[in-house]
Parts: structure tokens; C-alpha cells; sequence
């Protein structure tokens, strides 16, 4: 588990640091109009503290074509000398030489493309593979455009041709906002400028993998900290177990510091393969699913990063049962030898209180009821494990309920605040016509525009507007100020306000399409998760004044009354009518990989409460192997054992069920709800099926817990059971 | 026909040069309502004989048959199955269970799955009559070692088993407790008994009396003219 969790939240924490550095990614990327390379050079030149900088053109919805996969929007890159800002990860970069082409490591897993292989670039001849490149400055294909990479000398491209992209490196970071200043004054008469720094990236790519890498790191972070536990609970189980042992050397003369020594060197003997075994098996379930979603970030695996982490994890998982089992073995050491030759049993007198008439006061004690007993008989064991196991089930819960959201947000729009149910391709004045059908509860024309922030977000701005108050078709959560009133004003999404600084009474300066720009005050700060947050709902009237194109792709945004058929609506509308959407459509490989993580995280979860299950069992066994003896002497067979054993495991798994449900309920889905509350107002608290499939996992564990003792305590003889002690 | 018929049992225990055969050839037949006690020294091999009649071991040959089967034939299953109906044990360190109560540790044979449908009727008849009543939802560590070595002797009885196997029963019992301990074993009028003691009072209340010595189990008197 501690294994596991590293890998996941150290590639995803740490991921866009270690691609920009691979790719070295420039501080500074700027996109503008074409221009004449000389004249942008001439520019950049006169910047201070630039220690590099590279020119190249950049041409998007250029065609890209394989034998099975096409796209029409794939962007490709000239490069000329210089420095690159994208990583070779296979293969090697482009020369000189004609026909050669570098793809995204993203569109090649995606395509499964190899080296070597051919691409048809449209305008271009068909090229050959030499390489795969990593750029973190985006995420990669399927979740954006395919990204590839030519020589400009290959392509004979002047010296003096035109380009639209530089890369800038600077001496000194830390001077960037000088920098910038500097970059926009001496970039006067420059069309289209876009500038995005590297910490604009990063934050950008954040919003991209978004809510859900904030999830993962957290629930990582659960993860180490339930493993803690659970190593910690298992060492301290196993030094209640030897207490006679202890007991008989002290009494022979050993030392508190030698006994404690022995104890942590035995437990070290175990944990350290333990460790190993556990480690690998860690880093085995989560490397491949989380190493395919650094494709999609465009962010190399750990590899050989990790191992530092690992090492220490190691140590960590080797320390903690060490450690754990040396401190109780030197505090047991201090007690009197006869009180723990007496400790091997039961201790007389703990919780011994006089039972009054049997079967009146308490359930009738059969054998499940004094499994309950004996797994009651060592309270604080039964607490640790309890709890640990109700850790382990709130953390299922929680990703289960979590996998679960993911999936509204893919297919149900209401989850995003959407209120309309259909959109129609329809003119603005079909609007009586549509509220006259059946089942129709309002209607409006909805505006949807691109627009770029004129400052420093190369990213595009999803502009929706619509002629009244929108909140009626689209009401994402207010996180902060007032929704928009008057016609000078905006609401924006919380992932835009915090790329661009923006709050309540600031303005939003925004280009459009047409190159016009719009400013408008914003009134509230919304949750949105459309678009990761950037997102901008604008009066229809300031967004069609200042770009009249917009009106021209106008939908009519329908919605339903509570119970009506959108599927009649449907019909009624005609082949125009079109079921509202989540938010993740292009973004479902990414969901399908999270699916993937989230499974692996939960099945090593779930063998932590199976082992933890069936570590207490055991312990329950072993510490009461006589009385297992004695009921197997007076004819218990398997059967009777393992009701006895169930017994026990009801006594974990009840409690922790209960514990589990609530924590999550109550503490962690809350709390990751809001740590997701930048994107999106998400209901993170488990519901019934979700709680019905972790039932029956615990029902399932306790069962093959039950299962594998009762097979163990079985098979060991009677009579030795009646000897111990 | 006897509750228990042994015959030729060997026993070997230890491995190598240290093997030793603890049982010898041992043959024995016990009647219901007859008491036998088998004397012999510490580590003669009575809790070994003891065990192997009790279907709680196997011999290594030799054959024994309990109640009409033949229980050195049986596997592991069958011999829970017969031990559950036909045998009932006491023990010298009582092995009651601490979390249970007198009269739970009493029941719980009858609780077992296979038990019989009166034994839990029967348990409370026997902690009455064997005057445990008023200590019966106390638990073993609230009770003398002579009321926890009642209450087992209860315990091994409430299954009404043919044959009663008692392990060094007044072993932990100072002599008034094993006096009456061996009493109640004595009134088993429908039981068949065997008690192995190194205690000369276990011959008081015993119907025969026999000696395992060099794994060998003989008539007492026999036996002490061997030794003589």
C-alpha cells in the first residue's frame, strides 16, 4: 500500500517538474500572427536576461493520417537549430534530412504507432517516424490536438520565413515578470500575442489533470497513513503474542535493551522481505495505469526517479514494524516476569465481570458469540484493527463513490450545474414554439464562443451567454460575489479566476474571435468543471454587440419539466435536438486511466483488510489455541471452528463497516469534495450501491479470512493445542 | 459388549536414536458403569493411551473401537463426529473457557453443530444435581479449582457420552476438592470411565486398577509383583 501510494502520488505530484526539466521547457512561449523570423529575433534580442531563445512556425488543423487513424486537427511544428522545449523519449529528433517526423509520445500510444512507422502529414509527403517526443507545455493527444514535429531545413524553410512561436529561456526565472513587461512593451504592433510562462503552464496542466490528481495525491496521503497504522497494529499484536517468551528470558536474567533488540531483529526478519515482496507488488499495480496517465499529461514516468522514494518507503515499511515491535517488547520487559509468564493467558481479572444468568443478560453463547468474546477479549487489538480495517473501507468507499462521480460528470450534465436537458439548432425566434411543446419548461437561445485572455493564457476562454438570466439553463455553484446582473458584467469559473487572478469587481479582458475585445466587470466567481473552470457566462447582448458572429452557431438550450420524456421533447423538436452533455467528453481515456487507478489502489486496499482480517484471526487462533483445542476435543469439527472464527471477524468487520461508512460520509467525502470545490460541486458522499459493494467485499474478505484460519487452526493437532500455554 | 475395546495398541513417539515406544502393545476393554483407573509414574505414557482412546490421536498400530466403531479407521471428520457423542473429557487444568460463563462452558459441547437435542436440558439437570447452581454464571476465574473441576466434569458429561476420559483430574485440587472430584466420577452409573492418575486415591474409587509401566498396562496387583 505504501508502495503503491508513493507511485501514484509521487508521479503525479511530481510529474510537470520532471517533464519540464526533461524537455527543458522554455520559461517564456509566445504565439502571435506570422511575422518575419528577423524581425521577431530582433525582438527577442532586445529583452533583457535572455539566455536562449528559438523561433519556429506553427500550423494547426493540419490533417495527420496512419493506415487506421486520422485527424483533422493535429498541430505541427517546424523547428529550426536550437534548443527544442520537448523531450526525445524514443528514438531521436528530427535532422536535417527529408522525410522525417517526430510524434507526441500521447498520439503514439493513442495510434499505436512504433518507430519507423509512416504518417501522412496533409500538404506534406509521408514521413517516417525517428522519435517520440514529450512536451509538457500541454496535455497530449487524445486529450488535445496531435502534436508533431518537423525540420524546418528538411523542409527547406528560409532563414528569414515567417513564424508565429517562440521559446524564450531566461538566466534568471526569478526576473519573469520584468521579463514580461519588457516582452509586451517591445512587442507593440505584434497581432495575436499570447504569452504563456511556465508557471502558466503548470498551472494549466493542475486544471487539466485537475480535481482529480488533488483527489489521488490525498487519497495517497490516506493510503500512507493507513498502512502506518496497520504495520504498526500488526508488530504490537505479535509482541502481545510472545509475552510469555519475553517473560521466561526475563526471568532468566536478559536485559530490557537485549530483549527489545531480539524483538525488533526478529521483526526485522520478517519485515525486511515483507517489505520487498510488498513493494513490488505496490509499485507493480499502479505503475502501468498511472504511467499511462502521464502519456495523456505529456509527463514522463518516474522510472528510476522513484527508487530514492521507494528506498525510503522501505525503510519506512521496515522501521515501523521494527520499531513497533522493539518499543512494546522493552515496555513489556519492564513489567514483572510473573506478571507476563501470567500475560501468556488472558489476564484474570480484566474484564471479568459476573455474567448473571447466562443467555438472560447477553445472547446465548454459542460458538459465534464467544468468537465475539475472544476477539473482545484483547480490546486494544480489536480497536486498532477495527479502525484500521473502517480506514481502509472509508478509503474504498470513497473511491468507489468517487469512480462513481466521474462518471456522472461524463453523462449526466446536472452534475455541472446544467439545467437544460436538450439543446436545439434552432433560431432564436423558434423560442414560442419550442415552450409550446409538452413537457417544455423554458427555452432560450444559449451563446457559445472561444476567446482568448489578452494577457497571458494562450488557452482558450469558453464565452456562454445567453439574452436573460442564465442561472434558469445553467447555475454552477457561486463560490464567490453575486451572479451577473447588469450588462457590463460576467460570472466566471473558479479555474479561471485563479489562472488569471481574478475576483469579484476586477475586470475580465477577454479577445474574442474577431479580434475584438470585450471587458467586463466580473460580478461572481463560479464552479465549474466545463472546460476545467475557464469559463466565462456573459450577458448575450455585450458578447453579440462585440463579436455579431457569435449569433451565428445560436442553440436553443431546452429545459424539461421534473418527469417529462426527453425523448418525446426529442421527437417533437425534430432531428435538431440534441441531449445536453457532461463535461468530460474528450476527456474520457482520461477517466477510463483514473477508472484503472482507482481499481488498482482499491484491490491492494482490499488486501490490506483481507490480510488485516486475517492477521487478527490468526492471533485470535493462536493466542487461544487451547480453547480451539478443547472444543475440537469435545467433537467441534471445521464448521464449529469457523463459526467460532466468524465470530471473531464479526467483531472486526461490524465496527469497521459502521466506522468506515461514517468516516466517509462524514469526514472524507466532504473533505475531498471540497478540495475538488474549484471545478465543481460534487456529492461525494457514498450512497447505496456503493455501500452494498463494500458490504460485501468485507462479507467476502471476512469469509476467505474465515475460511484460511479455520483451515489452519484445523489442521494442528489437538493435542498440542491442549498443551499450550 | 464393552464401551471401549483396545487392542494391541503401539504408540512411538520422538524421532531417530531418541524414539521411544511409549505404548506397547497395550490391550484394554472397559464396561459401561465400570471405572478403570490407569496408574503409572510421570511420563509412562497414560496421557498418550488416554489420547489414542479418546480419538484425539492415532496409534501406530492396534485398534480401537469405541461404542461399535471402530474409531482407529476414521478420519479426521468422523472422529470429531464420535468424540462429539461418545466422549466427554476432563482435564487436569479444567480448560474452561475464561469468557464464558460456568453454565456456558457447561452448554457449549451441547451448542456444537451434531450435538444431540437434549443437552442443553441435560446441562442444566447436571449443574443442578452436581450443586453448581449457585455458581453457574460465574466465570472460571471467580470459581475454586474444585467448582471449575465440577463444572468440567459437567461440561464433559452433558452430551451423555458412553465413555468419560479423565486426565490427572485431581491433579490441581487440594485433597477435600479431589475427594469429591473423584466421588462424582465414581456415580457415573451409566458411564463408562477412565481415569489416569499418578494418585494412589484415584485406586479408591476405581473398579480395576491398572499399571502402565515400559508401555506395557497390567492389573495393578500384577504389576506390583513385577516390580517386586
Amino acid at each position: 500500500m505504501l508502495t503503491a501510494a508513493l507511485t501514484v502520488s509521487d508521479s503525479l505530484g511530481f510529474g510537470f517538474d520532471r517533464a519540464a526539466r526533461a524537455a527543458g521547457l522554455p520559461d517564456i512561449i509566445v504565439r502571435f500572427n506570422p511575422q518575419p523570423s528577423e524581425a521577431v529575433r530582433q525582438r527577442i534580442a532586445a529583452l533583457p536576461d535572455v539566455a536562449a531563445y528559438t523561433v519556429r512556425q506553427e500550423l494547426t488543423g493540419i490533417g495527420l493520417e496512419t493506415a487506421d487513424d486520422f485527424a483533422d486537427n493535429g498541430v505541427l511544428e517546424i523547428v529550426g537549430p536550437g534548443r527544442r522545449g520537448y523531450a526525445i523519449v524514443a528514438g531521436r529528433d528530427v535532422s536535417g534530412r527529408r522525410g522525417e517526423v517526430v510524434v507526441e509520445r500521447g498520439l503514439a500510444v493513442a495510434w499505436h504507432l512504433k518507430l519507423g512507422d509512416t504518417l501522412n502529414i496533409e500538404g506534406f509527403d509521408t514521413r517516417r517516424i525517428v522519435g517520440f517526443s514529450e512536451s509538457p507545455d500541454n496535455v497530449s493527444y487524445p486529450l488535445s490536438t496531435p502534436r508533431v514535429y518537423v525540420s524546418a531545413a528538411a523542409l527547406g524553410v528560409p532563414p528569414g520565413a515567417r513564424v508565429n512561436l517562440a521559446d524564450i529561456w531566461l538566466r534568471a526565472p526569478a526576473n519573469l515578470d520584468e521579463v514580461l513587461v519588457q516582452a509586451r512593451a517591445t512587442s507593440y504592433g505584434l497581432h495575436g500575442l499570447r504569452f504563456v510562462t511556465r508557471t502558466g503552464v503548470r498551472v494549466l496542466l493542475d486544471q487539466a489533470a485537475g480535481i482529480v490528481i488533488d483527489l489521488l495525491v490525498a487519497l495517497s496521503l490516506i493510503a500512507l497513513a493507513t498502512a502506518a497504522v496497520l504495520l504498526a497494529a500488526s508488530a504490537r499484536a505479535e509482541v502481545q503474542r510472545r509475552l510469555a517468551a519475553i517473560g521466561v528470558r526475563r526471568a532468566v536474567g536478559a536485559s530490557r535493551g537485549h530483549l527489545a533488540t531480539v524483538q525488533g531483529l526478529e521483526a526485522l526478519f520478517v519485515a525486511a522481505p515483507a517489505a520487498t515482496l510488498g513493494a513490488i507488488g505496490g509499485v507493480l499495480a499502479t505503475y502501468g495505469p498511472t504511467s499511462r496517465l502521464l502519456v495523456l499529461l505529456n509527463e514522463p514516468a518516474p522510472g528510476a526517479a522513484l527508487l530514492p522514494g521507494l528506498i525510503a518507503a522501505w525503510l519506512g515499511a521496515v522501521a515501523i514494524p521494527v520499531l513497533a515491535a522493539a518499543w512494546p517488547a522493552w515496555r513489556a520487559a519492564g513489567r514483572p516476569p510473573v506478571d507476563l509468564l501470567r500475560g501468556a493467558e488472558l489476564a484474570r481479572g480484566r474484564g471479568g465481570r459476573t455474567v448473571r444468568g447466562a443467555g438472560v443478560t447477553g445472547p446465548r453463547a454459542g460458538l459465534t458469540v464467544l468468537g465475539v468474546r475472544l476477539a473482545g477479549a484483547k480490546r486494544m487489538r480489536l480497536i486498532t484493527t477495527a479502525a484500521t480495517l473502517g480506514f481502509s473501507t472509508a478509503f474504498v468507499l470513497l473511491m468507489l463513490t468517487l469512480a462513481s462521480a466521474l462518471s456522472s460528470l461524463e453523462t449526466d450534465p446536472g452534475a455541472l450545474g446544467k439545467r437544460y436537458q436538450l439543446t436545439a439548432d434552432l433560431p432564436a425566434s423558434a423560442v414560442p414554439h419550442v415552450r409550446a411543446i409538452p413537457g417544455v419548461m423554458a427555452a432560450a437561445p444559449r451563446y457559445e464562443s472561444e476567446a482568448v485572455d489578452s494577457f497571458s493564457l494562450g488557452e482558450t476562454i469558453d464565452v456562454v451567454a445567453y439574452p436573460g438570466d442564465h442561472t434558469t439553463f445553467e447555475a454552477p455553484p457561486l463560490v464567490s460575489g453575486t451572479r451577473l446582473r447588469g450588462g457590463g458584467e460576467a460570472e466566471v469559473g473558479l479555474g479561471l479566476a485563479e489562472a488569471l487572478g481574478l475576483d469579484p469587481s476586477s475586470t475580465l479582458a477577454i479577445e474574442l474571435d474577431n479580434g475584438r475585445e470585450l471587458r467586463l466587470r466580473v460580478a461572481g466567481v463560479v464552479s465549474s468543471l466545463d472546460h476545467d473552470g475557464r469559463i466565462a457566462y456573459v450577458p448575450a447582448a455585450a458578447l453579440l454587440a462585440a463579436d455579431p458572429s457569435a449569433g451565428e452557431d445560436e442553440q436553443l438550450a431546452v429545459r424539461l419539466k421534473t418527469g417529462a420524456s426527453a425523448a418525446a421533447v426529442s421527437a417533437a423538436l425534430g432531428t435538431s435536438a440534441t441531449p445536453a452533455t457532461g463535461a468530460v467528453g474528450r476527456g474520457v481515456p482520461l477517466v477510463s486511466v483514473l477508472r484503472s487507478i482507482l481499481r488498482a489502489v482499491a484491490i491492494v486496499d482490499g488486501l490490506v483488510c483481507l490480510y488485516a482480517l486475517i492477521q487478527a484471526c490468526a492471533l485470535t487462533v493462536q493466542e487461544r489455541r487451547r480453547t480451539v483445542s478443547v472444543l475440537r476435543a469435545f467433537g467441534a469439527g471445521s464448521t464449529a471452528v469457523g463459526r467460532l472464527l466468524a465470530g471473531a471477524v464479526i467483531a472486526l468487520v461490524v465496527p469497521a463497516a459502521l466506522l468506515g461508512i461514517g468516516l466517509e460520509r462524514v469526514v472524507l467525502g466532504p473533505a475531498l469534495a471540497h478540495l475538488a470545490a474549484s471545478y465543481v460541486t460534487l456529492s461525494l458522499g457514498a450512497s447505496g450501491p456503493e455501500i452494498a459493494i463494500v458490504l460485501a467485499g468485507l462479507l467476502v474478505a471476512g469469509v476467505v479470512a474465515t475460511a484460511w484460519v479455520t483451515r489452519q487452526a484445523t489442521r494442528e493437532s489437538v493435542i498440542e493445542g491442549l498443551r499450550a500455554q | 459388549m464393552p464401551v471401549l475395546e483396545a487392542r494391541g495398541i503401539v504408540k512411538a513417539l520422538g524421532a531417530g536414536r531418541a524414539q521411544r515406544r511409549i505404548l506397547d502393545g497395550v490391550d484394554l476393554d472397559v464396561e459401561a458403569g465400570e471405572v478403570v483407573a490407569v496408574l503409572g509414574r510421570s511420563g509412562s505414557g497414560k496421557s498418550t493411551l488416554l489420547h489414542l482412546l479418546g480419538g484425539l490421536d492415532h496409534p501406530d498400530q492396534g485398534r480401537i473401537v469405541l461404542a461399535g466403531r471402530e474409531i482407529t479407521k476414521q478420519n479426521p471428520r468422523a472422529l470429531a463426529r464420535t468424540r462429539l457423542r461418545h466422549v466427554g473429557f476432563v482435564f487436569q487444568s479444567f480448560h474452561l473457557i475464561e469468557e464464558l460463563s460456568g453454565e456456558e462452558n457447561v452448554l457449549l459441547p451441547a451448542r456444537l453443530p451434531g450435538a444431540g437435542r437434549d443437552g442443553e436440558r441435560r446441562g442444566r439437570r447436571l449443574i443442578g444435581e452436581l450443586g453448581l447452581t449457585e455458581i453457574a454464571a460465574r466465570r472460571p476465574h471467580e470459581l475454586s479449582g474444585g467448582e471449575q473441576q465440577r463444572l468440567a466434569i459437567a461440561r464433559a458429561l452433558v452430551n451423555d457420552p458412553e465413555l468419560v476420559l479423565a486426565d490427572e483430574p485431581t491433579g490441581n485440587l487440594d485433597q477435600e476438592n479431589g475427594a469429591t472430584v473423584l466421588a462424582l466420577l465414581r456415580n457415573l452409573r451409566r458411564h463408562a470411565v477412565v481415569i489416569v492418575t499418578h494418585e494412589p486415591e484415584a485406586a479408591g474409587v476405581a473398579d480395576r486398577l491398572l499399571h502402565l509401566s515400559d508401555g506395557k498396562l497390567a492389573p495393578e496387583g500384577v504389576a506390583l509383583r513385577e516390580s517386586a
